[in-house]
């Protein structure tokens, strides 16, 4: 009988052990909202937890699966937003893995060498991603090289086929350019990453474009972004901060 | 200077009493959370469902503190067992216990003549969909429903759309100077006791951020307006799942 008791026990251990933090997280809230998308489940800074993206918010999962927190997380001592912290991890992890094969990329021309890159969700129907690209040069002077990615919008019906004519243009960045302008780029078709990294920003909550992200994985705010001189004053700022840390 | 010796000693109680019950994790929660916002006002300090945390309601919101007071969260709580937000559930009883402390003499009552249910809806005599609620006053008490209004002027203290609330409180017939001033009607300007003031204090402590803002008898905030009978299905329904819940 006292067999059969930890037997029981051990199976249920393995069991336990089994579950990974995905699945873990994946059946705690599949209870809540089974349509969920999840992603980038991690352990938490926080002990005793997983985060993840769940339908593009941060939530944090207690590692027995049964509660979940929608919301944000502070360590006190240093008062530091931690969900801030993570969401950035978890994007500069995601980036990494899009190399630039995938990217349309306007650097400060040669001999500059860029001080920072930031890598922008952009759309070719959206206006203001077609304001940011005016500006392009003065990023480019300033040392900001500027790795664009295509997220177009469904509410922006033909924007994936002008990226794709973009894409596949013979000169990339020049269509893209004259694109941004207004220009109808035509109809080229070709294998393509624009559904792929469309996919990829909607998996890191990416809702809107322009979406513009540093180094280090912090999303900069479109009123900074959109100006080249207070784009290049936060990037100093937060790579003097993470050198600090 | 007897007076000058009881108050402190009357103030000194007090403080032992409230905190004879606070422990080491409470103090803890309250210490971080003070850390962060300094000038939170902490209504309630308790054991969090969420096992190794503190739950600490500041005004109408709520947030989670490690025991050991290192980690700050703040959102919505869900048990993924019983697919309860423990957060909602939790304020709506501090809700709860908020608005019922608000005696009738408080009020301004609208009542069938054997209610079925009774909601509290903070109101702004100048709001459109209060307006329109009140309008409807009748076919609520129809169906059973029992309105008590607390005024919530959203302009704040002293400004003309406090003065119409005090000037209809001040009226002889209450009930009708609401509701002429609901029809447009300005209210004749009149001044007496009243606690205006204080029922829009209270709509701040317990989360009303525009009128109306309707509470269920449970506490549960259901909002703004809705019609005669949505507002009788929702509370059919919010009484099924109480008694469920429990």
């Amino acid at each position: 009988m006292r067999l059969v008791f930890i037997v029981t026990g051990l199976l249920l251990a393995v069991v336990a052990s089994a579950a990974t933090p995905e699945d873990t997280v994946r059946q705690a809230m599949s209870t809540l909202a089974p349509k969920l998308r999840i992603d980038a489940v991690q352990e938490s800074e926080i002990p005793g937890f997983y985060e993840a993206i769940a339908g593009g918010e941060f939530v944090y999962v207690t590692k027995d699966g049964r509660y979940v927190l929608d919301g944000n997380a502070y360590d006190v001592a240093n008062r530091r937003d931690l969900t801030a912290t993570a969401r950035a991890k978890v994007r500069k992890d995601a980036l990494e893995k899009i190399g630039p094969d995938k990217r349309i990329v306007f650097a400060p021309p040669a001999p500059m060498a860029p001080k920072h890159t930031v890598t922008v969700f952009t759309d070719v129907d959206c206006p203001f991603c077609r304001r940011f690209h005016q500006q392009i040069a003065e990023y480019n002077a300033k040392g900001i090289a500027v790795d664009y990615l295509f997220y177009p919008l469904s509410i922006h019906p033909g924007a994936d086929k002008k990226a794709e004519a973009v894409w596949c243009s013979k000169d990339r960045p020049n269509a893209f350019t004259a694109a941004m302008a207004g220009k109808d780029p035509g109809n080229a078709t070709c294998p393509n990453p624009i559904s792929e990294l469309t996919e990829f920003a909607k998996s890191l909550g990416i809702g809107g474009t322009p979406t513009v992200i540093a180094d280090d994985g912090t999303q900069i705010s479109s009123s900074i972004a959109m100006s080249p001189d207070r784009l290049a004053a936060e990037l100093d700022r937060l790579a003097a901060a993470s050198a600090a840390n | 200077m007897k007076l000058r010796h009881c108050l402190p000693l009357a103030f000194a109680a007090a403080f032992t009493l409230s905190h004879a019950a606070e422990n080491a994790e409470d103090a803890a929660a309250r210490k971080a959370l003070l850390e962060l916002v300094p000038q939170a006002k902490i209504d309630t300090v308790e054991a969090a469902p969420l096992p190794g945390f503190r739950q600490v309601i500041v005004g109408s919101q709520m947030v989670y503190v490690s025991d050991d007071g290192k980690y700050m969260l703040q959102g919505t709580l869900y048990d993924a067992k019983s697919k309860r937000d423990l957060t909602a559930s939790r304020l709506a009883v501090d809700h709860k216990r908020k608005v019922d402390a608000v005696p009738v003499s408080k009020r301004i009552v609208f009542a069938p003549p054997k209610p079925k249910y009774k909601i509290t809806v903070f109101t702004d005599i100048d709001c459109g969909y209060c307006r329109k609620l009140h309008s409807q006053i009748a076919e609520y008490n129809k169906r059973g429903i029992e309105v008590d209004y607390l005024f919530y002027p959203r302009s704040g203290l002293n400004t003309p759309s406090f003065d119409k609330a005090v000037s209809v409180w001040c009226a002889k017939d209450r009930n009708a100077a609401f509701t002429a001033a609901k029809a447009g009607k300005a209210p004749t300007p009149a001044k007496c006791d009243n606690p205006v003031a204080e029922e829009y204090r209270l709509g701040q402590q317990v989360g009303v951020d525009g009128t109306p803002t309707i509470f269920a008898p449970d506490g549960t905030k259901i909002g703004g307006y809705l019609s005669p009978n949505e507002m009788l299905a929702k509370l059919e329904h919010l009484g099924t799942a109480t008694l469920a819940g429990n």
